[in-house]
C-alpha cells in the first residue's frame, strides 16, 4: 500500500471490532484538517497536497468502516497479498448461495415486497453472523484459510445485498 | 489564446527589477476578502453574500433579488433579467430562456428534451449545441456567462470591491460535462470559481446553521429545470452527505409544459406551433400554475378559446413528475443506507416545491411535514454565501468551522471489451476520491489502448454518458495480457475528474483533465473570451482597459525614475534614447482608449528596459554583497 497503515490513521489498532461511531468521529476531525476547502486560499502545491490527503483518508474510511473490506485489509496486513479473484473452495457455501439466488428470482417474479424485506432481513442476520467468526479466528495464523474462506463469504453475500438493491429498484418501477 | 488583460510574466519581472530602487511605488491596494454565492438557476437566480455575520441575498437596484435566468440578444447590446424574459414570446429567437437545461449538453440531448425550444440550433466545433441568435451564434455557455456578470456586478456595486471568488451551486445530479460547462461560463465572466457546489448541500448548510440541526436530513430540490434529493448527516458543523439522486432533467418547467399540452390538446391547436405561440402558451401555463398553489382553480384562455382548470386536473396531469421525484428518493434513501425513520427533517427547496401536490407526496413519502421555513428559492443561494465566506479565509462569528463531505452523484468507469462499461468510482462515494484500477492489452504485441471514460449506472455503455476518450501510446510489445495498465481516476471537490493511465512495466504515462466530449474545445473557449473584451460597452472590457492604461502608467513611472537615478551609469546614450523613445509613444497612447495598442507597447517598452533592468538588479547584488546599500554606491 505504501501509505501508513489505515488503522494508524485513525489512532486505532488493528482490529477487527471497531467501534463505528468513534471511527466515524475520528474521520470528520481528520476531515476538518486535510479537506481541500481548508485550503482554498493557499498555493498550488499546498491544494494538490490537500487532495491527495483527503482522497486517502476517504479512501482508508471506506475500507475500515465496511466489513469485508476491513477483513480482506487485515489479512493483507498479516500475510501475503490476496487476488482480488480467485476460485474458491467452498462448495457448500455456494450451494447456498445458489439457493438464495432462485429465491430471490421467485420474490422479483411474484413482485413480493414483503417476501424482499424478510429476505434482507435475513441477509442482515446472516452478515452479523459471518462478521462473528470472522472476528474470532483472523488473527490465528493456524486459522488463516478459515480466515480467508469467511473473507470472502463476506464478499459474496455483499453481492447480494447489491442484487436485492437493484431488485428493489425495479420493483419500484 | 491573446494576453487578455493580464500582463505577461516578462513584464512583471521586468517591474520588479526597474522597481528596486523605488520600493512602495506600486502598493497593491489592500482587498477586502469579498466572495458571494451564486444560485445560478434554470429560472431564476441569485447572488448572496455574508455581511456583518449575516448571509443575504442582494438586491438589484429596484430592490429585487431574484434575477429571471433570461438573456435577450440585441444587434449590439445584451439584455439580462426580467426585462429579456418579458421580451420571450416577441423575440423568440434571441431570447434565451431555461439555458442551463442546455449546458454541458449534446445536439442529441436537446433534441430528446422535447421540440419545445424554439431556438435555431446550429453546431460548433465542439459538439455543443450553438443558438443562432442576432449577435451570431451564442453557446449555452456564454447565454450562461451573461447571467454571471449581470449578478458579478450587482455584487460589485452593492459590496462595494473586486469579488476574490464566488462559489456557484450546481444540481448534484450534474454530470461531469454539465459542471464542466458551469465553470467555463464563470471563467468567461470574469469570476474566480472558489468552488462548485451542490444545490442541496447548500440548502443544508442554510438550514442546518439556521436550526442548529443536527441528525439525519433529507432535502428534496425541485427547481426549475432539475430535481435532486440528497440525505445528509449534520453533525457539529460538519455536512456529510450520505446520497444523492435525482434527475437533471426534471422540473417545474415540466409542469408548464404538461399544462400546455394540455390547452393545445383541449384547444384543438395543431401541436406545430411557431417559436412565438409556444412562448405564449407557455407563459400562460406557468400563470396557471402559480395561480393553483392558492387557487382551487385557474382560468385559461388562448385566442377565442377559454377554459378553466381545476387543481385536481392539474396534479393529474403532473402525477407521473412527482412520482418520478419520489422514486429518486426512495432510491437515495436506500443509498444512504439509513432507514426512513431516521429522517429527521425534510427540507423543500426550489421554487417548484411550492405546488401543493408535491408537498402533500413528499411529506406522505417521509411520514413528517415538509419544512418550508427558508425560502425556498433564497435558501440555496444563502447557503453558497456562507460557504465562500469560509473558502475566501473570513472567520464565522460564532467561530464554528465549516465542513462539508460531498459525494459524486453518478457512477465514473471505463469501457472495457463487448460495450461494457466497468465501474471504477461508484455513486454515492465521498470526494476527493483517487481509485485505480488495473486493465491489460488483449492482442500480441499492442502497442496503444484507448481509454474511454464514462459515466452512469447502466452496464452497456451506449446506455452511459462518454466523458472523453484519450489513448496511451508507447506500450512496449508485448504478448496479450502482460502488459499491466494501470488507469488513475481522481475526482476533485468540484467534482470534476481527471484521469491518467500508466503502463507499469514502462512507466509510459498518458493522463488528461477530462475535457467533456459535450464541453467547449479550447479554440471555442478562446475566441470566446476574445470576444467578451471585444463586446463594445461591456463592463468587462472597460476595467480591462483601466488596468492597461494603469499598468503603463506604472511601467512608465518606473521606467523615469530608474532613468533618473540610473541612466547616467548604466546605459549608454543610444539605449537611452531607444527608451525614452518607446516611453514617450506609450505616454501619447496613453489617454487613447485602445487598450491592445496599449498593452502592445507597455511589452514592447518593458522588452527595451529589459537588459537596463537586469544591469539595475546585477548592481544591487554587487552592493549587498558588498556589504552596502544603493544608496551608497550612488553616493
Amino acid at each position: 500500500m505504501g501509505n501508513p497503515c489505515h488503522f494508524a490513521l485513525f489512532d486505532l489498532q488493528p482490529s477487527f471490532r471497531l467501534d463505528l461511531d468513534q471511527l466515524a468521529a475520528r474521520y470528520r476531525e481528520l476531515a476538518r484538517q486535510v479537506h481541500p476547502d481548508r485550503f482554498a486560499d493557499a498555493g498550488e502545491r499546498e491544494q494538490r497536497l490537500a487532495l491527495e490527503r483527503s482522497a486517502c483518508l476517504n479512501e482508508a474510511y471506506q475500507i475500515l468502516k465496511t466489513p469485508s473490506q476491513r477483513a480482506r485489509y487485515l489479512l493483507a496486513m498479516r500475510g501475503p497479498e490476496l487476488p482480488l479473484e480467485v476460485t474458491v473452495q467452498d462448495p457448500d457455501f455456494l450451494l447456498q448461495q445458489m439457493q438464495l439466488r432462485e429465491e430471490l428470482e421467485e420474490l422479483q417474479d411474484d413482485a413480493d415486497l414483503a417476501g424482499v424485506a424478510a429476505f434482507k432481513r435475513r441477509l442482515k442476520t446472516a452478515q452479523e453472523a459471518l462478521n462473528e467468526r470472522f472476528a474470532a479466528c483472523w488473527d490465528d495464523d493456524a486459522r488463516r484459510e478459515e480466515a480467508e474462506r469467511l473473507m470472502r463469504r463476506m464478499q459474496f453475500l455483499d453481492k447480494l445485498s447489491h442484487e436485492v438493491r437493484q431488485l428493489e429498484e425495479r420493483l419500484d418501477d | 489564446m491573446g494576453c487578455l488583460g493580464s500582463l505577461p510574466d516578462d513584464f512583471k519581472k521586468t517591474m520588479a527589477l526597474l522597481q528596486i530602487a523605488e520600493p512602495g511605488q506600486s502598493p497593491q491596494p489592500h482587498q477586502r476578502r469579498l466572495a458571494v454565492g451564486i444560485d445560478l438557476g434554470t429560472t431564476n437566480s441569485l447572488v448572496a453574500a455574508v455581511r456583518s455575520g449575516l448571509a443575504e441575498p442582494l438586491a438589484d437596484d429596484d430592490g429585487k433579488v431574484i434575477l429571471p435566468s433570461a438573456v435577450r440578444y440585441h444587434a449590439t447590446s445584451i439584455e439580462v433579467g426580467e426585462s429579456a424574459k418579458s421580451a420571450a414570446a416577441t423575440d423568440p429567437f434571441n431570447t434565451v430562456l431555461s439555458v442551463k437545461r442546455l449546458m454541458g449538453r449534446g445536439i442529441a440531448d436537446v433534441h430528446q428534451l422535447g421540440e419545445q425550444l424554439p431556438y435555431r440550433f446550429v453546431a460548433g466545433e465542439s459538439h455543443m449545441p450553438f443558438i443562432e441568435t442576432v449577435q451570431g451564434a451564442k453557446s449555452p455557455v456564454e447565454v450562461s456567462a451573461e447571467i454571471l456578470k449581470a449578478l458579478r456586478l450587482r455584487a460589485e456595486q452593492t459590496l462595494g470591491g473586486e469579488l476574490v471568488g464566488a462559489v456557484i451551486t450546481v444540481p448534484a445530479y450534474f454530470d461531469d460535462a454539465q459542471r464542466q460547462a458551469t465553470k467555463d461560463a464563470a471563467r468567461l465572466a470574469g469570476l474566480t470559481v472558489l468552488r462548485l457546489l451542490n444545490e442541496p448541500t447548500a440548502a443544508a448548510v442554510a438550514y442546518g446553521l439556521d436550526q442548529k440541526a443536527e441528525g439525519v436530513v433529507a432535502i428534496y430540490d425541485l427547481g426549475g429545470g432539475t430535481f435532486d434529493i440528497s440525505i445528509l448527516r449534520l453533525t457539529g458543523g460538519v455536512f456529510e452527505v450520505l446520497a444523492t439522486g435525482g434527475d437533471s432533467a426534471l422540473g417545474g418547467d415540466d409542469f408548464d409544459h404538461a399544462i400546455a399540452d394540455w390547452i393545445i390538446q383541449q384547444a384543438g391547436i395543431s401541436s406545430d406551433l411557431d417559436p412565438a405561440t409556444q412562448r405564449s402558451l407557455l407563459q400562460a401555463a406557468c400563470a396557471a400554475k402559480e395561480a393553483l398553489t392558492e387557487a382551487d382553480t385557474a382560468e385559461l384562455s388562448h385566442g377565442d378559446w377559454r377554459a378553466v382548470l381545476s387543481r385536481e386536473q392539474f396534479e393529474a396531469l403532473i402525477e407521473p413528475m412527482v412520482a418520478r421525484s419520489l422514486k429518486a428518493c426512495r432510491r437515495a434513501v436506500r443509498d444512504s443506507g439509513v432507514e426512513l425513520e431516521e429522517v429527521s427533517a425534510v427540507v423543500m427547496v426550489g421554487g417548484s416545491t411550492r405546488v401543493p401536490r408535491v408537498r402533500e407526496a413528499v411529506g406522505e413519502l417521509f411520514g413528517r411535514a415538509p419544512l418550508t421555513n427558508i425560502d425556498p428559492d433564497q435558501v440555496v443561494a444563502i447557503g453558497a454565501a456562507i460557504q465562500a465566506d469560509a473558502l475566501a479565509g473570513n472567520q464565522r462569528d460564532d467561530g464554528e468551522e465549516l465542513l462539508l463531505l460531498d459525494v459524486i452523484p453518478l457512477s465514473l468507469g471505463l469501457e472495457t471489451m463487448g460495450g461494457l462499461m466497468e465501474k471504477v468510482i461508484p455513486r454515492n462515494t465521498t470526494i476527493p476520491v483517487a481509485r485505480a484500477q488495473e486493465f491489460t492489452t488483449y492482442k500480441d504485441g499492442q502497442t496503444a489502448m484507448m481509454i474511454h471514460v464514462l459515466q452512469g449506472e447502466r452496464e452497456l455503455i451506449a446506455d452511459c454518458r462518454s466523458l472523453a476518450r484519450f489513448e496511451l501510446r508507447g506500450i512496449p510489445p508485448m504478448v496479450a495480457g502482460a502488459a499491466k495498465i494501470r488507469v488513475t481516476f481522481q475526482v476533485d471537490a468540484d467534482g470534476l475528474l481527471s484521469v491518467a493511465a500508466r503502463e507499469l512495466s514502462s512507466g509510459i504515462e498518458s493522463s488528461i483533465q477530462v475535457k467533456p466530449s459535450y464541453g467547449l474545445t479550447d479554440g471555442e473557449i478562446a475566441r470566446m473570451l476574445q470576444d467578451s473584451f471585444q463586446n463594445a460597452g461591456d463592463d468587462k472590457a472597460a476595467r480591462v482597459l483601466r488596468e492597461q492604461q494603469v499598468d503603463a502608467q506604472r511601467l512608465i513611472e518606473a521606467v523615469e525614475g530608474a532613468l533618473e537615478v540610473d541612466g547616467e551609469r548604466l546605459l549608454d546614450a543610444e539605449e537611452r534614447e531607444v527608451i525614452e523613445l518607446q516611453v514617450q509613444e506609450l505616454r501619447e497612447l496613453l489617454a487613447g482608449g485602445d487598450g491592445l495598442a496599449i498593452e502592445r507597447q507597455t511589452k514592447r517598452l518593458s522588452q527595451v528596459t529589459d537588459a537596463f533592468a537586469a544591469r539595475r538588479l546585477d548592481s544591487t547584488v554587487k552592493a549587498a554583497l558588498a556589504g552596502r546599500n544603493l544608496n551608497e554606491i550612488e553616493e
